[in-house]
């Protein structure tokens, strides 16, 4: 029994990290094989992809200290005036290596300086990447290495029982700019969820906890959409959003989540305080 | 022996290392081990990173191996953390292993120097795993395993990143034979083990350094082993929760013992004033990030400044520190 369960446990990641990627390929599951052209062409077919131009800069540590809650922030620096159409955020080497993709509305934005901030959860050493789609249609992409091995254990929860309680709080923050010329404000979501992967055993059942996860986002200002997330659980406990938005009228802030069991959480901010 | 107050170490390391007329080493005797080798080289073998078989009994019956200042590493083999036990007049219990197979052999050998008493009772203070992986030395005792009723799921969950780091981390020679070995009694309440004419009192503490922290108190000599709710010299580690954490050092605080044995730190300190550095490190970290919080400043910014008033109070504080904040932040944002 305890031998059985040692070789379950052993290859979960790597299980789990084939199964993502084996309608595309039979390779093995510890394959040290480069796995972006694979996510690159699921996500973005053939089309042309403009590497390190500028466009887009993606920031992580320098050193991942807690491979459970990686801060990883995408800008789009002021000199970029086109509107934004969509980003996409690869970790390779997760079990899932989608993050996140959101598809950006008319209150996105434009005319300023742009980002979107995140906390993640990395799996291995492995690239980090942030595509940028623009307007136009052109994608632009910005890559960052990054060296955490935690292993999927590495996503536990350091109270599982604390992160469970309460779940579905929803928070909503709005920073106004220091100069109230700017046309770029910034909001954000803190999501009290734990985001299981699916991959953490029940040792009382010996079963899997199921995956249960903030699987979409959606944020509007005044009732224009800023952004549709959809997410995975490559994304940390609590998943946190701090993103830029476009200057409106009353610049109310409503977020709507749902997570991969259908259970919709809601929020929303006002300018002078949180929801 | 009575237990004569003493500036720490309350059991000096000149005293005699042991009253059971038996062969324990403190460090001197090391020392001595170290010489007569030199000039005997086939006396006996000490492995290079010697070792748990460093021992002092800093009170009657109460050893304690003091584990290095260091990160796992191939040079030290995971002796990193403080490991003891305890010696009743019919059984032994064993608190925390240290961090490999080879390490918990060694302080097993160092057990039956000392008593040929059964090994009843390993107990882990927490699951990390420079305190648990010498606990597949001991299955041949067939102790009961005891921790915090937590703990099972913390290590179930955790084995596979913890089996493979430390193997990387020590390297696959000093790691062979380590295993994670689930308890077989879970502490949910403040619960006693007899070992013979001296209790062990074993107490599960909320939320702190870990969601599985138990406290061990020897009743006899009134010595708490505190494990890693405890550090000294050492920069604390936030596995848990960092209010949790400074609410059990007030509790704490509250205390009356003879002596404690940090999880990282000498061999033993006196209450209060033991937790003091503890509890300002903590202090700070979490004062500075509720104040970031306040003013709109992220987890990024808050990493590179908070707490950074302690950076020469502690050793290994590079290694540790942004992620105690990252910690420490992640919790007080839902305050």
């Amino acid at each position: 029994m305890t031998q059985a369960f040692n070789k379950l446990s052993r290859t979960i990641c790597g299980v789990v990290l084939a199964a993502s990627i084996g309608a595309l390929t039979t390779a093995p599951a510890h394959a040290e094989k480069d796995v972006w052209p694979i996510l690159r062409e699921q996500a973005f077919g053939d089309r042309p992809i403009t590497e390190e131009d500028g466009t887009v800069v993606l920031e992580t540590p320098q050193k991942v200290e807690d491979a459970a809650i990686v801060p990883i922030t995408v800008r789009i620096p002021p000199h970029v005036k086109d509107k934004v159409k969509s980003l996409s955020i690869f970790i390779d080497k997760n079990p899932d290596p989608k993050v996140a993709t959101l598809t950006f509305g008319p209150a996105a934005g434009s005319g300023g300086e742009r980002s979107f901030a995140t906390r993640v959860r990395v799996d291995n050493f492995s690239h980090a990447r942030a595509v940028l789609e623009l307007e136009d249609g052109s994608l632009h992409m910005a890559t960052k290495f990054l060296s955490a091995a935690g292993g999927c254990a590495a996503m536990q929860a350091k109270d599982p029982d604390a992160d469970t309680a309460g779940m579905g709080k929803t928070i909503v923050r709005t920073f106004p700019p220091a100069l109230s010329s700017n046309p770029i404000w910034s909001g954000q979501v803190m999501i009290k969820h734990p985001n299981h992967n699916g991959m953490q055993l029940d040792i009382n059942t010996a079963k899997f906890i199921p995956a249960r996860y903030v699987k979409e986002v959606t944020v509007e200002r005044d009732g224009e959409l800023v952004f549709k997330l959809d997410s995975t659980f490559s994304i940390s406990t609590n998943p946190n959003f701090r993103f830029t938005f476009a200057k409106g009228d009353n610049n109310e802030l409503d977020v709507s989540v749902v997570d991969t069991d259908g259970e919709k959480f809601n929020g929303s901010s006002k300018p002078q305080g949180g929801s | 022996m009575s237990d004569v107050p003493h500036k720490h170490p309350a059991w000096p390391e000149t005293s005699r290392s042991c009253g059971w007329g038996v062969h324990a080493l403190s460090r001197r005797n090391v020392v001595l081990a170290g010489l007569a080798i030199a000039s005997a080289p086939l006396l006996r073998y000490l492995p290079a990173h010697a070792a748990v078989e460093d021992v002092t009994e800093v009170a009657p019956g109460v050893f304690v191996h003091q584990g290095r200042y260091e990160v796992q590493s191939e040079a030290n083999g995971g002796d990193i953390a403080n490991a003891s036990f305890v010696v009743g007049s019919e059984a032994v219990a064993v608190i925390d292993t240290s961090g490999s197979a080879k390490l918990g052999a060694e302080l097993r050998n160092t057990i039956r120097a000392v008593t040929d008493k059964p090994i009843k009772y390993v107990i882990n203070t927490h699951m990390h795993p420079d305190h648990v992986f010498g606990n597949a030395a001991f299955k041949q005792d067939n102790p009961e395993f005891v921790g915090h009723y937590k703990l099972a799921r913390a290590l179930g969950t955790r084995k596979e990143s913890y089996l493979v780091a430390n193997e990387q981390m020590i390297g696959a020679e000093a790691f062979a034979g380590s295993e994670i070995i689930l308890p077989t009694l879970g502490i949910k309440e403040p619960t006693k083990l007899d070992l013979g004419d001296r209790e062990l009192l074993l107490e599960p503490q909320p939320t702190a350094h870990t969601d599985n922290d138990l406290i061990v108190t020897d009743l006899k000599t009134n010595t708490l082993f505190l494990g890693d709710l405890l550090f000294s010299v050492h920069v604390p580690t936030i596995d848990g929760s960092i209010k949790g954490w400074l609410g059990v050092l007030d509790e704490m605080g509250q205390r009356k013992a003879a002596r404690v044995v940090p999880g990282h730190g000498p061999k033993t300190m006196k209450l209060p004033e033991a937790l003091e550095p503890e509890q300002r490190y903590l202090s700070a970290i979490a004062d500075d990030v509720r104040r970031q919080i306040a003013e709109g400043k992220t987890l990024q910014q808050a990493t590179k400044s908070a707490g950074f008033s302690e950076k020469d109070a502690w050793k290994l504080f590079d290694q540790y520190h942004v992620r105690n904040v990252t910690a420490a932040y992640a919790e007080l944002e839902w305050e």
